[in-house]
């Protein structure tokens, strides 16, 4: 896909740009608002990655409200230092898509970004997700492993819901503990893993090919591929 | 400060000599002029008299019997202060004591103050100038000396009873500052100490109840205050030097390992990721901090809104509940429905949580652990009970202290900040957190505010 980053530190950006290349993906870098704001407005995006705090007389903020008013909706992860909760609801009432504290980690970024474009792809009006012979029904919350019935509580259900969604992509813990629990800080301790391990011995217990898959320094994936 | 108590303690003392003199003259000043004017009136009124009796005298019996009666006067006298002088239009004395008629003397009307010599003696005296029938002058006076004894006498005795009062009130003032400066000198010599940095000291306090005991109680309370607010500065600046030292010693001896050592490409990659493990626990520590501090400042009650306490921690439970069925600890949830508080889902969540987080990491297995929250008249009491090992009394006040960890704790993971953060969000729904002895284990209890 191909990315704009506007990000004025040139180690931040290096690194990033480096990162998205080597994942197969085109990028476009601005090292100050008034380029970001050009490029955005005139080239055509899978997903933008912008900094909060820019030279060049307009900030992060400022581009993305612009590009909200002219009709654009290229997904957008806003990156910033500030973490404060309510800097946060900030950058996603201007119009931002999604929200990455400064420092992070690589993955974290590129499974955001991927979930991002992705989504911004995928149709929500489905009624049943699937993947491979697990099925999800979405209205009777019924969930089925070749054919055979998946007893799941509640939060088992929205975590794989989740996963399903973001089937075939990395999903990092941070990303389950906003998404499926809507804990927005970090509990210091590895619930996130426990909740998958029991989440996988139900899915993948007894089944042929595991679909759950731990990404070593990222996440999870749900896969069917290897 | 010392030099400006000791000047304020004379300025005291001072002022207390100053308005003593006030008062003196006050008392007195009236007083001398009313026995002035009494004593000199009755003088005038003498000699207007005595004047007068001798121009009597002078119409009835002539001049030669006004001199004998002068002259008789004159010599019959005791105390010595009449003066008589009778002469006649050529100015030749007819009469009287006086050596001579003093310059001026005929030419002035009323009575008047004169140098003159009597006998040839020089004295003070009021005279006063009579012109009789037939072109004699007279002059009556009375020395003034008999009358400067009594006035001095009064001004004398007016001088001691002041000099006794400036004595009195220079005594008393010195005292005053004396007194003063020993009491201040205490507080003084304490401050000086503690500017110097032995925060311990603490103003001499005798257990009164004046005004200056007060104030020392007051500022020994503020200094107390203070120490241990410096004393927490301090625990922290360390805890933070010791918890971000370690990982960063780590992060640096393995960098330069791999310089040093140039290992096989899997080994590199190994050692880079421990790496980015050991900066992600610096950053770890700093977000806590960041944190602690942004709910300290209390700048988070902006986000507050009506929620639902056992649906909060209901959630945290049913979070956690997986970790403690994976290690045989029996997690329940015992909430009242329906506690509607105004809070902060997200710090409640967290703080509840931190509290489980605690209970899990010290309760053995088989253990239990019990999250109930119940309304008590105006406040939410939100209890995480279990029968672990629990804190030792003498610990229980540290433990929400930043970085604060006991002596069970070390070796487990975690920075320490876990209950400081549950003690902070707590005090921002204007509520503590009580950690209580559960026998056997520990009770942890937030309590919270229902107004918010």
């Amino acid at each position: 896909m191909k990315v704009l980053l506007v990000e004025d530190n040139e180690s931040v950006a290096g690194f990033v740009r480096k990162g998205l290349s080597e994942a197969g993906h085109v990028v476009d870098h601005a090292n100050n608002g008034r380029d970001g704001m050009f490029l955005a407005a005139s080239e055509s995006y899978d997903g933008i990655i912008m900094d909060r705090m820019l030279p060049g007389g307009i900030d992060g903020l400022g581009i993305i409200g612009a590009l909200r008013k002219s009709g654009n909706t290229t997904p957008i992860l806003i990156l910033s230092a500030l973490s404060d909760v309510d800097e946060r609801i900030r950058g996603l009432q201007s119009g931002g898509d999604d929200y990455l504290v400064k420092p992070f980690a690589f993955g974290e970024l590129l499974a955001r970004l991927d979930a991002l474009v992705r989504r911004s792809h995928a149709t929500d009006t489905e009624t049943t997700l699937a993947l491979d012979d697990l099925s999800l029904d979405l209205l009777s919350r019924k969930v089925t492993r070749g054919g055979k019935t998946l007893n799941l509580k509640p939060r088992e259900f929205k975590l794989l819901e989740y996963l399903m969604r973001h089937a075939n992509q990395v999903v990092t813990r941070t990303m389950l503990l906003e998404n499926v629990w809507d804990y927005h800080f970090d509990p210091q301790t590895n619930v996130v893993d426990v909740h998958i391990s029991r989440l996988r011995q139900q899915v993948d217990g007894g089944a042929e090919r595991p679909l759950l898959k731990t990404i070593r320094n990222a996440g999870y994936m749900l896969t069917a591929d290897g | 400060m010392a030099r400006v108590l000791r000047l304020s303690a004379f300025r005291l003392a001072i002022a207390y000599i100053l308005l003593s003199v006030v008062v003196l003259g006050v008392l007195t000043v009236p007083l001398r002029y009313a026995w002035r004017q009494n004593i000199e009136d009755a003088r005038n009124e003498l000699i207007k008299e005595d004047a007068q009796s001798l121009s009597d005298i002078l119409e009835r019996h002539g001049i030669e019997a006004l001199a004998a009666v002068i002259d008789a006067r004159v010599a019959r006298q005791r105390v010595g202060n009449l003066i008589y002088s009778l002469s006649n239009a050529k100015s030749i004395r007819l009469a009287g004591n006086l050596s001579a008629l003093p310059r001026g003397a005929l030419e002035t009307p009323g009575i008047f103050e004169w140098a003159v010599e009597v006998n040839g003696r020089p004295v003070e005296a009021m005279l006063m100038h009579a012109s009789l029938p037939g072109g004699y002058d007279l002059l009556v006076g009375r020395d003034t000396a008999r009358f400067a004894r009594v006035e001095a006498f009064f001004v004398y005795s007016l001088a001691g009873a002041g000099g006794v009062i400036l004595l009195v009130a220079v005594i008393g003032g010195l005292a005053i500052r004396r007194s003063l400066l020993a009491e201040l000198h205490g507080i003084n010599q304490t401050a000086s100490a503690i500017v110097r940095g032995d925060l311990s000291r603490r103003l001499p306090v005798s257990g009164g109840t004046d005004e200056l005991e007060t104030l020392a109680q007051t500022l020994n309370r503020m200094l107390d205050q203070i120490e241990h607010l410096v004393q927490g500065v301090r625990n922290v600046s360390n805890a933070i030097a010791h918890d971000l030292r370690t990982p960063l010693a780590e992060l640096r001896a393995r960098l330069e390992m791999l310089l040093v050592t140039k290992p096989s490409a899997e080994e590199t990659r190994l050692e880079i990721e421990s790496a980015v493990a050991d900066v992600d626990r610096v950053i770890g520590i700093f977000n806590a901090l960041l944190r602690l501090a942004q709910i300290e400042t209390g700048a988070r009650r902006s986000g507050f809104v009506q929620l639902d306490l056992a649906e909060v921690a209901c959630e945290a439970v049913d979070f956690y509940q997986p970790v403690a069925e994976l290690r045989g600890i029996a997690l329940t949830c015992t909430c009242d429905p329906g506690i509607v508080i105004a809070g902060d889902t997200l710090l409640l969540s967290q703080a509840i949580g931190n509290l489980i987080d605690n209970a899990l990491k010290y309760v053995q297995k088989n253990g239990a652990i019990d999250v109930g929250a119940v309304i008590c008249g105006d406040t939410v009491r939100v209890t995480v009970a279990d029968n672990g090992p629990g804190i030792p009394s003498d610990e229980m006040p540290k433990v929400s202290e930043r970085f604060y960890r006991g002596d069970q704790s070390r070796g487990t993971p975690g920075v320490g900040l876990g209950l400081s953060l549950v003690a902070a969000v707590a005090t921002l729904h204007r509520g503590g957190l009580e950690l209580t002895d559960n026998r056997p284990g520990l009770r942890a209890t937030l309590v919270l505010s229902r107004r918010g």
